[in-house]
């Protein structure tokens, strides 16, 4: 039977793990494969948000596998999940390698640089995530959602169908965690 | 509590979520009687929530994380034999970089542009190198030398130029403070350049000044060339038209030649014409729209539609400051007033040619005009010439005479007379009632065969039309909803028969009445306003019925929805109203979309859908798409034949919209043909006197004229005068149309001048007994230019106050009608150019 990420994120929801890497490291490919594909588009500095990423990705997903394939907040889930993982590994990997056929994602930058989360903090941020996700993976998702994938409160309310109030809340408990979690080596 | 263990965590999280959901006065309340409870949980609970404090202050993830742009992905890569040094620009068109050869063969460094692939047509990767290699062929000292052009390892196609380190023509000029001379020979470096490559069948379709660079040596380096051409589709590519294109694509709205804007053929017509905005700005330091900022509509206006002001006006003390002025003059090594004298004259009239609306009013070839700028330089005289008074005036009169003869042809669409449309198919008894009124009390308006009746027979439809205006507003007093429907249709009547003031106060009445009773956004509402902004539009006042008809449409695209068949109606109006004042530009999109609307939802061969084919058709030929026009046209009366059969009113209005198209192409023998099988057909359907076939006649006349059967037109012309003053009336419109568009075009172009005039004062007179201020100010208008030609200013003055007086506001053609041009810089001029565009009635300033 033919591996599609509908039947990977079945498998890995009941419990499967190694179904659960692959679906990450498919949906990895697929990501980096649309982001290349937008550069190719654009030809120059492009400012590609991870929101429209994941949900061109969806999109793409969506018509290739067919009916059967997960609602929209089950996939950006994951996918936001993979995307915070692209992203760290970005920033670490940033001045280790400058050229060549990599791609970035970017942001138009539009805040001042010193509430810029650097990308020490960011690599202290992601595992504080894991351990996050392992007691409260909701939390974590919103996370996943909004800081690293850029998705407003109402629309993260939609993708878990809960209410706007209710997100807010949950992101103000998850910042509180993360914080508790990395504020040793945070600037105070 | 340094640490949380996940234990803790998840014993506090509840307490957490209570805490966050509620306000600080509450919470310490909260905190306090926990802390009876359970102190520990308490005090961890409170250093959390402080904690929440602090990183709320911090902003702590509240910024995404910022990622490196995209540079720096590209900085050192390989393109080709290419290694990216650092980015030098970045615009619509794409992105470009510095770069040098890898393998260090080529010491110089290059530029490497990937266009933008939103900009970039079909054809992928191959077509792209191969027209790269074209385009490479295109050698010459003052183009900028395109090395290479190719596909990057990841699928980007770039282009490898010549680096050129050079400062923009315009700076270069005003930095050396170059005089006109210098400026001119440079001018003449750059014309040398497009003739080569018109030569080699390329246009560059973006000439501007950021296009244009001098090197540090003073040598004219063009950048982008074929670039443009680059970025075309496939599919227009064909060995004959290497030098005409659809309009389109890519290039600079600021120096975009009329066609582009409109999407006209591209030519090598088009790259004259902006070379001519070039040599606009070089000569006078400003843009031929003037100052800016424009918006993208100004901007629109100005390019496709005025006239720009002559170069010696734009530097002149009329346009700019006393300083501005200075610091131009300045930049050329010259005072204003010598500025100004240099300009008049010769250059002024080669700007002019470059700048010519129509393509093929402009020079035949860049070189033309590069031969005009030489016998310039060395004193000779030109071979433009600069524009008769004849032309310009005929110009503006014609603009005005398609507005005025067609207006009642393509607004309306078929008026239905009849009630039975607003009122059938509905059960309700009040409505069923409120139709018996209706038709009990038309039945009424046409018993009017009192014998004792002093009118006796000859009772008019005006006169039957007026009685029951009156009796409306008292009968019906007490029933404004039945009142207002009637006032509705009663103010169609009027609008049928041309009566369009009277018919304005009755639909406006019906209308607020509606607004009243229903609300403002109610689909009745909204009907009434519609034909009251048809009304309006009929009237000529064209940006006030725009306005409406635009407020109309956006309630009814709110309250209705898109499709809804009275938002379309509305659309077409808007679109209809928009070509009768000159924009069709504007009016084409909103009449496809209309077409395309009704096509989808209607079916092709609905008469809605019909109409606004014939629709479209008229627009696009006011865009001077006769081609097109002519098509659609076409398609429009046989569609209209098949529903109606071939005889048929319609039909014959719809093959009427086709003769201008064809006409327009300047197949007057054929136009004149056409135009007269369906006056033999309107004569036989509709009456020799109907409306319909009295303005066919004139037309007629019109293209009989312009197959130069001289004697024979002015018999026409004469016969259908005297028709429409036996039929209609001599303060009709449309015979005061006729009257106005026989003295102001045909005698006119004659140079028949005593003619001309005698006939206009006589419509002039006419038009003011009328109360028709469209004819009454158009006549005075001519009559002023043709006065201030005898050389009467003073007459030419007054008549000029009595055109403004009657509603003239087109400033800019006054101002920039040559007829006019000895008026210029009188005080009196001044005051009436002023007073003019103030746009009110309020009344003129006392005379001198």
């Amino acid at each position: 039977m033919e591996v599609t990420i509908t039947s990977l994120m079945g498998a890995a929801e009941r419990g499967d793990g190694s179904a659960a890497e692959a679906l990450f490291s498919a949906l990895y490919d697929e990501l980096h494969r649309l982001a290349k594909r937008e550069l190719a588009r654009h030809a120059g500095p492009v400012s590609l948000g991870a929101t429209t990423l994941l949900h061109q990705a969806y999109i793409d997903m969506a018509a290739r596998e067919g009916s059967s394939f997960p609602d929209r907040g089950r996939f950006m889930g994951y996918a936001a999940r993979v995307m915070r993982g692209l992203i760290i590994d970005h920033a670490r990997n940033r001045y280790a390698q400058k050229r060549g056929g990599r791609f970035e994602i970017t942001r138009l930058r539009t805040d001042v640089a010193e509430n810029v989360v650097d990308d020490r903090e960011l690599s202290r941020i992601g595992a504080a995530l894991d351990e996050l996700a392992k007691l409260d993976p909701v939390l974590a998702e919103i996370v996943d959602l909004k800081f690293f994938c850029g998705f407003s409160f109402a629309e993260i309310a939609g993708i878990q169908g809960v209410t706007e109030r209710t997100i807010q809340r949950k992101w103000e408990k998850a910042r509180i965690y993360l914080h508790r979690s990395i504020r040793a080596e945070l600037p105070q | 509590m340094s640490t949380l263990s996940p234990d803790r965590w998840r014993a506090l999280s509840p307490y957490l979520d209570q805490a966050l959901t509620l306000g600080a006065e509450e919470r310490a309340a909260w905190l306090a009687s926990l802390q009876q409870k359970d102190p520990s949980l308490a005090s961890d609970l409170e250093a959390l929530l402080q904690e929440h404090q602090s990183l709320a202050r911090k902003n702590f993830l509240e910024h995404p994380p910022e990622t490196a742009p995209i540079q720096l992905a590209l900085e050192g890569q390989a393109i080709g034999a290419y290694t990216l040094l650092s980015p030098i620009g970045q615009g619509g068109m794409g992105a470009v970089w510095l770069a040098r050869r890898s393998d260090g063969r080529y010491e110089r460094q290059v530029a490497v542009k990937f266009p933008s692939l939103a900009l970039l047509g079909g054809g992928g990767g191959e077509r792209f190198k191969r027209e790269g290699r074209f385009l490479g062929r295109l050698a010459h000292p003052h183009i900028a030398d395109l090395i290479d052009a190719g596909v990057s390892a990841d699928g980007r196609p770039y282009l490898v130029l010549e680096h050129v380190d050079g400062d923009q023509i315009d700076r270069y000029c005003d930095r050396n403070e170059l005089d006109l001379e210098a400026r001119l020979r440079l001018f003449l470096d750059v014309l040398a350049a497009v003739a080569h490559a018109h030569a080699n069948l390329i246009v560059h379709r973006d000439i501007k000044p950021s296009n244009v660079l001098v090197t540090t040596h003073g040598q004219v380096k063009l950048l982008d060339f074929g670039i443009a051409k680059l970025l075309e589709s496939e599919s227009s590519e064909g060995a004959g038209t290497q030098l005409t294109r659809e309009g389109g694509g890519a290039m600079t709205p600021e120096y975009a030649a009329p066609e582009q804007i409109t999407g006209g053929q591209v030519t090598t017509a088009t790259d004259e014409y902006s070379l001519g905005v070039l040599l606009y700005l070089l000569l006078t330091g400003e843009h031929p729209a003037g100052a800016g900022p424009h918006s993208a509509a100004e901007l629109v206006k100005a390019i496709v539609e005025t006239e720009p002001p002559r170069p010696s006006d734009a530097v002149g003390p009329s346009r700019l400051s006393r300083e501005a002025a200075s610091t131009n003059a300045a930049k050329r090594s010259t005072t204003s007033e010598k500025l100004h004298r240099a300009l008049r004259g010769d250059l002024d009239t080669i700007v002019a040619k470059a700048l010519k609306k129509l393509p093929r009013e402009r020079y035949a070839s860049v070189t033309a005009l590069a031969d005009d700028v030489r016998r310039y330089l060395k004193h000779e005289p030109i071979d433009a010439r600069p524009d008769t008074l004849a032309y310009r005036t005929a110009k503006f009169v014609r603009r005005n005479r398609t507005a005025v003869a067609l207006a009642s042809l393509a607004v309306l669409g078929p008026i239905a007379f009849g009630l039975a449309m607003a009122f059938q198919a509905r059960t309700i008894a009040r409505e069923r009632d409120r139709a018996e009124r209706v038709s009990e009390f038309l039945v009424n308006l046409f018993q009017v065969s009192d014998p004792g009746n002093s009118l006796g027979n000859t009772v008019t439809a005006r006169e039957v039309l007026d009685r029951g205006a009156d009796r409306l507003e008292k009968d019906l007093a007490a029933e404004p909803e039945v009142q207002a429907s009637l006032l509705l249709t009663m103010g169609r009547v009027y609008l049928r028969v041309g009566l369009f003031q009277k018919a304005e106060g009755l639909i406006e009445r019906s209308g607020d009445t509606r607004e009243r009773l229903l609300g403002k956004e109610h689909p009745l509402t909204l009907q009434s306003r519609f034909f009251q902004a048809s009304a309006i539009n009929l009237q000529g006042r064209r940006q006030e019925a725009e306005k409406r008809f635009r407020d109309v449409l956006a309630s009814q695209r709110r309250v209705l929805g898109e499709e809804h068949p009275d938002t379309l109606n509305t659309l077409n109006a808007l679109g209809v109203t928009l070509s009768f004042e000159g924009r069709s530009a504007g009016a084409v999109p909103m009449l496809r979309d209309v077409l395309e609307k009704r096509r989808r939802i209607l079916g092709n061969d609905q008469e809605d859908t019909i109409w606004s084919l014939s629709n479209l058709g008229f627009a696009l030929s006011g865009q001077g798409k006769f081609t097109e026009a002519e098509k659609v046209n076409r398609e429009a009366a046989q569609a209209f034949e098949r529903l109606h059969g071939k005889d048929h009113p319609t039909v014959l209005g719809a093959l009427q919209n086709l003769v201008r198209a064809i006409e327009g192409q300047g197949r007057f023998a054929e136009a004149e043909s056409l135009q007269r099988e369906v006056l033999q057909a309107q004569g036989r359907i509709l009456g020799e006197d109907h409306l319909d076939t009295i303005a066919a006649e004139s037309v007629l006349a019109r293209l009989v004229g312009e197959n130069h059967r001289i004697d024979e037109a002015e018999g026409l012309f004469r016969a259908t005068l005297e028709h429409q003053r036996r039929v209609l009336g001599p303060q009709n419109a449309s015979t005061l149309a006729t009257e106005y568009n026989m003295a102001s075009t045909f005698y006119w172009d004659q140079g028949k001048f005593d003619k001309a005039e005698s006939m206009l004062r006589e419509t002039y007179e006419l038009a003011v007994q009328a109360k028709d201020p469209i004819h009454a100010r158009l006549s005075a208008y001519n009559i002023a230019c043709l006065a201030v030609r005898r050389g009467d200013r003073k007459e030419g003055l007054d008549w000029l106050r009595k055109s403004i007086e009657n509603g003239f506001r087109d400033v800019p053609a006054m101002l920039q009608d040559s007829d006019l041009a000895s008026l210029r810089g009188d005080p009196e001029f001044d005051r009436l150019a002023a007073a003019a565009g103030q746009d009110t009635s309020s009344p003129l300033p006392a005379s001198r």
